[in-house]
């Protein structure tokens, strides 16, 4: 059901507007929480390595006190991935088992102001999807024994973990004298393009008080987009360019060692 | 300085890949040799996923068969006919290794097939090259000539029927035994990312009895086609040629190559040779326990319909 009204606010957030969770929220208060990010886009250069992204925003005092805590969740594009499981076939390591995961996102990472236990009860967090553990990892199939579930799904998450493309930054958030918060989340230079969506949860003892969502899109552009776009979209002109540079780099060189 | 790769979609040193690229090159130039039996390996232990690692490697393997063809060429050193032969059985070869690699590629058993092709030839091979160096090492301390490896009597495979004038190699023999070995190592090229010299060569000698003058010539003239034709064909089929990487490995090998063809020139023989073989068995060996020992993470993950 949350994950409907996210999703929905989803919609409301690429109008530019901002969306309240009713269902965590009493009606008439205002939503105590705005933010904002450093950039409103990622462009994926040649030369890019990855880069740092602030994420801020101002908080307002509630009646019942200041915010306590604030999450911050940056999802990527859902998709499909699919998890093989080596193991020994006549003494050689193959891949064996194979598991469809997804929709899930390519690219999690989350940044909280403490230890996610210490911020909200457990269900709090999975309703709204906070944390690793809270996403819908969904199988293609349904007769896999649950440990063996469990441990791809673990696998799983550890893979995505060594490329840095799921992380949470545990007490990164900042925030300043009860008014401002502010955090920076690493982008690997792995990471999947297309549309992200940021999420600021703003709890109040255990409570969620203040929700905001926006959208960041990701691109590879200059010559890497012209190439990635050809290499897909026209792939015999593409192929057929690559042969090309490489007889003229060839015949170049050899004209050129030639004349020495 | 790193640069994204965009098909490969990862961030690499550009020092990193025009240095092995040189070093290659380096190795190419002093041996002689295509380089993509060791580029390609060398690119996926980087960590470039292998089936871009093959496709990428063909696209530079034409570019410096090119530059490497074209001195046979001006010397009148290609038998031109054999090489459309070749080329002809060559294409078929490829296309065939490149659906074999698309089909393995799909259900995740594609970097097992490269892994395996691998082990198999580099540890054949290298084996080979350093038994025979070896004997000619201890051969010219002993003072002796070094007897030359008389061929085995393969008459009859070169008299069946279709048979054809080769003038520069001054044969009549069938094509048949030409396609098939043009079509065996186009497949090898396809799914390896390698010219396959060091299969077409010995085939040409002593196989199809081609005098040794036309043999690097005319090999290279038809993996200039067969190398094409796998990068074009792993462009359309798999999506796995990056354009970007192949350019910084060309530019590492063409400097390279030169170098080794000047140090090439001041070291003997059979002690190059021995080297050669030494780094190609090396490559096998480190593949073959790669597949041996278990895996420190036995999971992998990759974007549904992608098995690279």
């Amino acid at each position: 059901m949350i994950g409907h009204l996210t999703r929905g606010g989803l919609v409301l957030a690429m109008l530019g507007l901002f969306m309240v969770l009713p269902t965590a929220m009493p009606t008439a208060r205002a939503n105590p929480i705005v933010a904002d990010l450093s950039k409103d886009h990622i462009s994926i250069r040649s030369n890019f390595v990855g880069e740092q992204l602030l994420l801020f925003g101002a908080l307002a005092e509630t009646p019942d006190g200041p915010i306590d805590d604030i999450i911050v969740v940056m999802r990527g594009p859902d998709e499909t991935f699919t998890v093989r499981k080596k193991s020994k076939k006549a003494g050689i390591w193959v891949n064996d088992a194979a598991y469809a995961i997804g929709p899930v996102p390519g690219f999690y990472a989350l940044a909280s102001t403490g230890p996610l236990a210490d911020i909200a009860p457990d269900r709090a967090l999975r309703e709204n999807g906070i944390g690793e553990q809270s996403l819908a990892m969904e199988f293609g199939r349904a007769d896999i024994p649950a440990a063996e579930r469990q441990q791809a799904i673990e696998g799983f998450i550890r893979l995505k973990q060594n490329s840095a493309l799921y992380r949470e930054q545990v007490g990164a958030v900042k925030i300043i004298g009860e008014r401002l918060f502010r955090v920076e989340i690493n982008l690997p230079s792995g990471m999947p393009v297309g549309d992200y969506i940021t999420e600021f949860f703003a709890f109040q003892k255990g409570r969620l008080v203040g929700y905001q969502t926006g959208l960041l899109p990701v691109d590879i552009v200059g010559t890497g987009h012209v190439l990635h776009k050809a290499a897909y979209e026209m792939p015999l002109v593409y192929g057929t360019s690559g042969v090309i540079m490489a007889v003229i780099m060839g015949w170049g060189v050899a004209v050129l060692f030639r004349r020495r | 300085m790193q640069i994204y790769l965009p098909i490969a979609e990862i961030s690499v040193n550009i020092v990193t890949l025009i240095g092995m690229g040189g070093l290659v090159g380096f190795m190419s130039g002093m041996f002689g040799v295509g380089g993509g039996f060791l580029m390609t390996p060398l690119l996926i232990f980087i960590g470039i996923p292998p089936a871009v690692a093959v496709a990428t490697e063909a696209n530079q393997i034409v570019a410096s068969s090119v530059s490497g063809g074209l001195a046979y060429w001006r010397r009148r050193a290609v038998d031109v006919p054999m090489g459309l032969i070749l080329m002809a059985g060559g294409i078929a070869g490829s296309y065939a290794g490149v659906q074999l690699f698309k089909l393995l590629r799909q259900i995740g058993q594609v970097d097992l097939l490269i892994s395996m092709s691998y082990v198999v030839f580099l540890t054949i091979i290298g084996g080979l090259m350093l038994r025979e160096s070896l004997q000619a090492i201890s051969a010219s301390r002993r003072g002796q000539p070094i007897r030359a490896r008389r061929p085995g009597q393969h008459s009859w495979i070169l008299g069946l029927p279709l048979r054809m004038r080769f003038r520069q190699s001054k044969l009549y023999i069938s094509v048949i035994p030409p396609i098939l070995i043009g079509f065996f190592v186009g497949m090898m090229s396809a799914i390896m990312g390698v010219g396959g010299g060091f299969i077409m060569v010995p085939a040409m000698i002593y196989l199809l009895r081609m005098p040794t003058n036309v043999v690097i010539g005319t090999s290279l003239f038809q993996i200039i086609f067969v190398t094409a034709s796998v990068t074009i064909l792993h462009a359309v089929e798999n999506q796995t040629v990056d354009i970007l990487l192949a350019l910084l490995l060309m530019i590492g090998g063409v400097i390279g190559a030169q170098f080794g063809a000047i140090a090439g020139q001041r070291l003997r023989g059979e002690q190059l040779r021995a080297l050669l073989a030494i780094i190609v068995l090396g490559v096998g060996i480190k593949l073959l326990v790669d597949l041996l020992t278990q895996p420190e993470e036995l999971y992998s993950v990759t974007r549904m319909g992608f098995g690279g």
